[in-house]
């Protein structure tokens, strides 16, 4: 046996813990490292709260159908409207993103795992602990109810006495922990184990769009950190960072929550334009129009989005210098994505388009995320805005940019990628269903937001009244009662997808393993990709290198001729698969480190007792981290070739 | 010469009907009259604001056209149709830079009317009023400084309806006694909020006299949506008036008056929190509410003349009945300065929800004036709690305040 001739190293002695033996069932899960597991349990986990939040919506909408509604009391209303956004964003948007960039971010530079395969553990395991400590406020005196933006003074303990923002702000924190750790991982990940040859104008849209996320993240989540840790001491402490009495300025709170707050925009956004820019060309086969242009909008979309915080703040008084400087700034924002939507038309432009579901969720995003665009336009114009923010407009405005784009993009993932995930093809025309009920639907709920907007009604409101509704074609009545209907619609829509994803779960038949004709390198491996993802470790030398391994244009002709089948490719790829690969081995660490993290965090609400007991596995599990073996013992060994092509070892973890 | 004709009135006919779907959503815009219409601008500040609108909306739905048009033909013209695999060009860096270009120099025109426009509204130079209005947990209040050009030669202070001469550049001066909140009257102005600890400026003008609904906007707790507020713009003689009433001295009810009687219950009972100037106690002395011992944000509605307003409650309950609201409402610029100056008759006053707040305020706006619950205001109350009145206390309550013109 190969494992006979591991080099012991030292640093195996000093394991205070060995790593686990049995990572079968159960705990091949909750004691892994593999990033595509991780990347499955951040889906599963990230569509549940999708789920929830949705509930939550389904709510708002009813309390809101008829006006006077009494579905919901006052408070009741407020914490749902304020955990519908905390739960789509934080615990639904991001961490589905999180999902994508875990599984296919190491496939698309053709490497074997991310930079540090522990701490991705712990950045998924701190993330669910933070999702269930912000819902479990529900169950325990009632959930935050400050909106999502939580503004201060509002969110202090004299104006939100029960515990609800207490689990919001520690939620927050370490959820908060988790992103930012992945961004360190993945950042490190794509600088430094992209094969040979992929150079950084080589790699897929998609994976340079994570990029530049997790930059947003490294410099943005610091500072909603700084803010949630003042608004933990005033909760907690007494302290009197947001008390005015005391001489506070609140105006500090809402500056630090949107630096953070609009880079979060672009953090939502991005990976969704990076799906769309993976799929709009497979389907239209052709590469991406201006690849270079989509890459640097996207990072100057990024740069820029560190300088528009201030327009989410027209009407709190800034100075007219300030508006003026913002108001510019978030319309120069505008340049880059257009041209982004350009370059994603010009793409399909002289194609050969096929409208699978994929691409039909894909070019839903082109055409919702415009309407959500233009609409943005409308209030950088600061004037213009101060008519329409915190009315029904921006919550249109902001659906159509983050429903229509964002969650059509993701949806657009899942197609797509189903089948290199699961091994399964989703059904199409489940698919077509699910595209069609969401595209109405989602027009009839946020599209007469607008006109709700416009006329007047403001949002995070229980009721509305009769008296203010007006009469005619633009009455609120009518209209709060098709965006109703329309949220149900949604619901159907989102309902097709998971009866299909259960359908194809229960089908035996095998996606083939290139069924779209794909472009990128996640394609050159089987479905599911073994454990260690590449048999060989590909060497690049094209931007979509798997298409170009198939397909050879002639250079004066311009025909494609195609010389190699996909399926074929990895084939041959197993053929010639790399001896002794050394692969990271499971820990107890990660999981153990957020159930301290969470019993720390449970221990600022429920007193001192309980944080000394978080402190102390914390400081268990880090112990233990430091001094697991790097290798596990030979006879603790527990080879993941089950596929028998090549011999495994563990490693570095 | 007929396919000249023809195509001239094939175009005529499309001018036309053009002109029809335009003249439709037009008057479909100006049928509705939901109070709180974002682009029916009556005065200076909001015409600004709305000038603005009318640049960036068609100039948003113009671009939109385009692209979708240009989508819609690229989605349909390269379908899969059995052709051939294309060349796979990366793109023309000539097109990506002028597809950068034309959005810059649409913007760049865009920016160059929103500059202005932003200096425009921030202009405070020639004002000719001030108002302080000060938002707290859920209503405004309005403190007219003495200004004696506006005829104010002692402080105003009233709520539930911002009352402003027409023709007059009103300059409120905003802030707030506890959480931010946003003053918000659409036909006016945009929003501005109202900050704890800081002043901030908004102007308003009326250009003809009316009533114009509002509504807080910043998020501010649990009765936020309930929140509202009114504005009325009066002719400057009919402000004239109205201002001299407010400052008209405080008028005892004749002894032996059930409102007399309530007069007593009010003493006993509102004045702790609620002012009405002038009212003097038993023994002769002023009395004083303080509201700065009950309520969190230190202060309460001052209730002197009362009738003289149309809202109660944070501008959530109508004062008047039904009828004699929609009276007032519906009055012409003409005729609303005498309806409205008429005030609260007996026969007009909205009784069921003035008794039924007298009853128990925290059953109709939620509040937290619950006194089992105030720890962490330090046994201050956020909003007005259930007194337990009797009945007969309502009925002399309401008979009180009713003399409060």
């Amino acid at each position: 046996m190969a494992t006979n001739e591991l080099p012991i190293s030292s640093s195996q002695s000093l394991g205070a813990v060995r790593r686990p033996v049995n990572t079968k069932g159960w705990r091949e899960w909750l004691f892994t490292v593999d990033h595509k597991k991780l990347g499955i349990m951040y889906g599963c986990v990230a569509f549940t709260f999708f789920i929830v939040g949705g509930i939550e919506a389904l709510f708002i909408r009813l309390q809101l159908a008829l006006p006077d509604g009494r579905i919901l009391s006052a408070d009741k209303y407020n914490q749902m409207f304020t955990m519908h956004a905390t739960t789509m964003i934080f615990l639904f948007a991001m961490p589905m993103a999180a999902a994508f960039a875990n599984y296919f971010l190491p496939l698309q530079i053709g490497a074997r795992d991310v930079a540090f395969p522990r701490l991705n553990a712990l950045s998924f395991w701190l993330f669910l602990s933070g999702g269930l400590i912000l819902n479990a406020s529900w169950f325990l005196g009632g959930a935050a109810d400050g909106g999502w933006f939580m503004y201060a003074p509002n969110s202090g303990p004299v104006f939100s006495p029960s515990n609800g923002v207490d689990f919001w702000v520690l939620g927050l924190q370490i959820a908060g922990i988790a992103s930012l750790i992945g961004s360190i991982n993945l950042i490190v990940t794509v600088l430094n184990m992209r094969a040979p040859g992929m150079t950084l104008m080589k790699m897929p849209v998609f994976t340079w769009m994570i990029l530049v996320v997790q930059f947003l993240l490294v410099f943005s989540l610091p500072v909603i950190t700084v803010a949630l840790v003042l608004l933990m001491f005033q909760r907690s402490y007494g302290a009197t960072f947001f008390d005015v009495s005391q001489g506070a300025d609140p105006l500090l709170w809402q500056h630090l929550f949107w630096i953070f707050g609009h880079p979060e925009v672009y953090v939502l956004i991005l990976p969704a334009f990076g799906i769309i820019s993976e799929v709009l060309p497979t389907f239209s086969r052709k590469p991406l129009f201006g690849y270079p242009f989509v890459v640097f909008s996207g990072a100057s979309i990024g740069l820029v989005g560190f300088g528009v915080w201030a327009h989410h703040m027209f009407a709190s008084g800034l100075g007219p210098v300030s508006v003026a400087v913002f108001s510019m700034a978030t319309m120069a924002i505008a340049i880059p994505t257009g041209v982004k939507i350009f370059n994603w038309l010009l793409t399909m432009w002289g194609g050969k388009i096929w409208y699978s579901a994929a691409m039909k969720f894909a070019i839903g995003l082109v055409v919702l995320f415009t309407i959500g665009g233009l609409s943005g336009v409308t209030h950088a114009v600061a004037p213009s805005d101060t008519q329409q923010t915190d009315t029904y407009y921006i919550v249109a405005h902001f659906h159509y940019v983050l429903f229509g784009g964002m969650v059509f993009g993701l949806f657009s993932g899942f197609y797509y990628w189903w089948p290199k995930v699961f091994g399964k093809m989703l059904n199409e025309k489940l698919g077509t269903w699910n595209f069609w009920f969401m595209v109405i639907g989602m027009n009839l709920t946020f599209g007469p937001m607008h006109i709700l907007g416009l006329q007047g009604q403001p949002r995070r409101m229980y009721v509305w009244t009769e008296a203010r509704a007006g009469e005619g074609f633009f009455n609120l009545g009518f209209w709060n009662m098709v965006s109703s209907i329309g949220s149900f619609i949604l619901a159907v829509g989102v309902l097709f997808f998971i009866i299909n994803v259960i359908k194809t779960t229960r089908n035996k038949e095998r996606a083939p393993l290139d069924p779209w004709d794909a472009r990128t390198l996640e394609w050159l491996t089987t479905s599911p990709p073994k454990v260690h993802n590449f048999d060989r470790i590909p060497v690049v030398h094209h931007l979509d290198e798997f298409f170009h391994r198939k397909y050879v244009e002639d250079e004066t002709t311009h025909v494609m001729t195609q010389v190699a089948k996909g399926e074929d490719l990895v084939r041959a790829e197993e053929a010639a698969a790399d001896a002794d690969i050394h692969m990271p081995g499971a820990s107890y660490w990660p999981l153990l480190l957020s159930i301290g993290v969470a019993v720390l965090g449970m221990g600022i609400i429920y007193g001192t007792p309980i944080m000394v007991v978080g402190a102390l596995v914390v400081l268990f599990s880090s112990f233990g981290w430091v001094l697991e073996p790097s290798v596990p013992e030979p006879i603790d060994f527990d080879s993941p070739s089950h596929d028998g092509h090549t011999k495994e070892i563990a490693s570095l973890g | 010469m007929d396919i000249v004709n023809n195509v001239k009135s094939s175009s005529h006919r499309i001018r036309n009907s053009i002109a029809t779907l335009v003249g439709l959503v037009f008057l479909a815009g100006c049928a509705t009259n939901a109070p709180q219409d974002t682009w029916q601008p009556r005065g200076d500040n909001a015409q600004v604001i709305n000038n603005l609108q009318w640049i960036i909306f068609p100039m948003a739905g113009v671009v939109g056209v385009l692209v979708f048009a240009f989508a819609a033909y690229t989605f349909w013209k390269f379908k899969d149709r059995g052709q051939p695999i294309p060349s796979q060009s990366h793109g023309k860096p000539i097109v990506e830079i002028i597809l950068t270009i034309i959005p810059a120099l649409i913007l760049t025109v865009v920016g160059v009317f929103t500059f202005r426009g932003i200096f425009e509204l921030s202009n405070t130079e020639d004002t000719q009023m001030v108002i302080n209005v000060t938002g707290q947990q859920w209503w405004w209040e309005y403190d007219y400084p003495a200004q004696a050009e506006q005829g104010i030669t002692q402080p105003i202070i009233t709520s539930g309806q911002l009352v402003i001469p027409v023709g007059t550049k009103v300059l409120l001066r905003e802030t707030s006694r506890d959480v931010i909140h946003s003053y918000w009257i659409p036909a006016l102005n945009g929003k501005k909020d109202a900050v704890p600890g800081r002043i901030n400026l908004l102007r308003l003008q009326a250009d003809k006299p009316g009533l114009f609904a509002g509504q807080c906007t910043e998020f501010c707790g649990l009765s936020h949506a309930n929140m509202r507020m009114e504005a009325i713009a009066l002719s400057k003689e009919d402000f004239a008036k109205w201002a001299a009433n407010q400052q008209k001295a405080y008028t005892s009810p004749a002894d032996g008056t059930l409102a007399k009687e309530g007069e007593g219950v009010f003493l006993n009972q509102c004045i702790r929190c609620h002012q009405v100037n002038g009212l003097k106690k038993a023994d002769g002395t002023p009395a004083l509410a303080a509201p700065d011992e009950n309520v969190y944000s230190g202060a309460a509605p001052n209730l002197s003349h009362l009738m003289t307003r149309n809202t109660f409650a944070g501008a959530k309950f109508d004062l008047l009945n039904k009828t004699c609201r929609s009276d007032v409402w519906d009055a012409s610029p003409e005729a609303i300065g005498a309806k409205y100056l008429a005030g609260v008759s007996e026969s007009c006053l909205n009784a069921t929800d003035l008794r039924a707040w007298l009853r128990n305020a925290p059953a109709m706006k939620p509040m937290y004036s619950d006194p089992t619950k105030l720890g962490p205001s330090g046994g201050k109350y956020r909003g007005m709690p259930n007194l337990g009145l009797t009945e007969t206390d309502i009925d002399k309550l309401v008979a009180y305040l009713l003399t409060l013109k």
